[in-house]
């Protein structure tokens, strides 16, 4: 693959502050148009990564390009359809949102004054685009944040925590939003996330890291898909005696969900041959579906802790 | 790629007129050159001509309060962006370190700049209204004409710029290894508050770009008075030393700020 192909790549990316590794060979290519997760406990060196990307942070080894540019021998030409936004993004708060917005405008070469007007609408904070930013809640900063990423017609977002601290409606509402971009002006976003659902809805791809090293990745569509050997019953009536069910030679672990709802995990064995053999012992199955996994599942299956994303 | 020295520089702007510092440290320029008028007005005004005036104002303007708030106003040029973080937001957008540095170090002289000129128009206006430009003379008659005492006023004028500059690349500096604007405010001010205390007893005075702050107006201030005047080798001195912790600190700071990680 060329790399201008390549929105995003962090080849063999190392950085240690002081003795401390913070991230640890790190590898990730992320593709024009898709939307990709970066995922890992608390100080497992995501934010660390991502800065690193934006040229904040110098990495103590390995290489970083962006459409082909490496971010430290060519930074401005890498640099410049790439908005990004860091956690917790800060502003001049004498200064208000549109003002805000006007100063990043005039240090992005294609950026378009008149790009700022669509921006506050698209992120909500038009009615208040005259006000001082002081005044903002935490989640209007990250709107903001967001509409600052936005100048200049970005190809590729690098977001760190974007939707922290925004409500429900306005975490859904700026996804839409992103994956509308993604749809339509082909824009790529790499987003580390604590909000697992979140990731797991809109992104295509995913990059779990700890202790700074990548430890599993993949398309979301795989890593969600249905565990073939898990199953997930529910029953017309009765208590299911779980114990008796135990004892078969097919079943490896029974969890009770409810009094007619469990969840059996087979060894060696499929879902024809368990519905024969509940129909044998004469339970009356409404539903066997293969139990669907979920991005927490897999994340604290490869991070091996229960830690939060 | 264009260079964004000037579309930096343009939001520095921006960002200053909407603050209250430099207006307060504009406002008590203002007020020292008006001290110094009702005080020289008082106190044997009638001895001194507009030049005369003008030099005493200026030195006070800029041997004290003037150094206390461009001192102040560099300090916080780049701790107050890390401090906030903000330098973060600005560094992921096409801009090179140094042209950040740059232009911090160039708001910091822009408000030198308009302080001493706005300064000088003051106490130009002032002088005006009490005093005499003109030759300077003494019951003998002519002692320099008034070609050479405009010479001497603009040579004074913007030599004083000269150990500003070392002012603003010494507070730049300490913005840098300093991470919040509050401290690094202190920190400046304090060190050069101390050098200034302890440079006499330490045999230092000469080495110490402070001490020529206000000597462009000293010297100036000769020429009004009617004495005998002399700029070398001393304003060599000046120039020498204060072109060296230019850049010194200039280029100490741009290495430093240009090596850091802004991860915090």
């Amino acid at each position: 693959m060329n790399h201008d192909d390549i929105a995003l790549r962090l080849d063999d990316v190392c950085k240690s502050f002081g003795r401390i590794r913070a991230v640890d060979h790190l590898s990730i290519e992320v593709h024009p148009g898709e939307m990709v997760g970066f995922l890992g406990p608390n100080g497992a060196g995501k934010s660390t990564a991502l800065y690193m990307a934006s040229r904040l942070v110098r990495p103590s080894a390995g290489k970083i390009e962006i459409f082909g540019h490496d971010v430290w021998k060519d930074f401005k030409e890498a640099i410049r359809y790439v908005g990004i936004m860091a956690e917790m993004p800060s502003f001049y708060e004498y200064l208000s949102a549109r003002k805000n917005l006007e100063l990043m405008a005039r240090l992005r070469f294609d950026a378009n004054r008149s790009q700022i007007d669509a921006i506050l609408e698209k992120i909500g904070l038009f009615e208040r685009r005259n006000d001082k930013v002081a005044t903002y809640s935490h989640g209007m900063k990250q709107r903001l944040g967001l509409g600052m990423a936005l100048i200049g017609s970005p190809k590729l977002l690098i977001l760190d925590e974007p939707t922290n601290g925004m409500d429900p409606e306005g975490t859904r509402e700026i996804l839409n939003f992103l994956k509308e971009k993604i749809t339509n002006d082909g824009l790529t976003v790499f987003v580390s996330s604590h909000l697992l659902y979140e990731v797991e809805e809109y992104c295509d791809r995913v990059f779990v890291i700890n202790h700074g090293r990548l430890i599993a990745s993949g398309k979301v569509k795989e890593i969600l898909a249905p565990h073939e050997n898990v199953l997930h019953v529910t029953f017309h009536d009765t208590t299911v005696n779980i114990e008796s069910l135990l004892h078969e030679d097919g079943i490896e672990l029974v969890e009770s969900l409810s009094n007619n709802s469990v969840v059996i995990t087979l060894k060696n064995r499929d879902s024809v041959w368990l519905n024969k053999l509940l129909l044998n012992r004469g339970y009356k199955v409404s539903a066997l579906t293969p139990k669907q996994k979920t991005l927490k599942e897999f994340f604290l299956s490869v991070t091996g802790e229960n830690n939060n994303a | 790629m264009p260079n964004m020295v000037m579309p930096l520089l343009r939001n520095e702007v921006t960002k200053a007129i909407r603050t209250k510092l430099p207006y307060f440290g504009l406002f008590a320029a203002s007020l020292v050159c008006l001290l110094a008028f009702v005080v020289t007005r008082e106190t044997g005004g009638q001895n001194l001509n507009a030049w005369g005036y003008i030099s005493l104002s200026m030195q006070l303007v800029f041997t004290d309060i003037g150094l206390i708030f461009i001192a102040i106003f560099s300090a916080m040029l780049i701790a107050e962006e890390t401090g906030f973080r903000t330098v973060r937001t600005i560094l992921s957008t096409p801009i090179s370190r140094w042209e950040f540095y740059m232009t911090k170090v160039l708001t910091g002289l822009l408000y030198a700049g308009v302080m001493s000129i706005i300064s000088l128009a003051i106490s130009l206006c002032l002088g005006l209204l009490n005093y005499k430009f003109g030759d300077v003379t003494d019951s003998m008659g002519l002692i320099y004409g008034q070609k050479e005492v405009l010479g001497n006023f603009l040579l004074a004028f913007f030599l004083s710029w000269i150990p500003l500059m070392a002012v603003v690349t010494y507070g730049v500096f300490i913005s840098t290894i300093v991470r919040k604007s509050g401290q690094a405010v202190a920190v400046t001010i304090g060190t050069i508050y101390v050098i200034d205390l302890t440079k006499h007893i330490i045999g230092i005075d000469s080495y110490i770009f402070t001490r020529y702050i206000g000597y462009p107006w000293r010297v100036f201030n000769q020429v009004a008075q009617g004495v005998d005047y002399q700029w070398s080798p001393e304003i060599w001195k000046m120039v020498t030393m204060s072109l060296i912790y230019c850049f010194v600190t200039f280029a100490a700071g741009l290495l430093i700020f240009a090596k850091r990680d802004f991860n915090g």
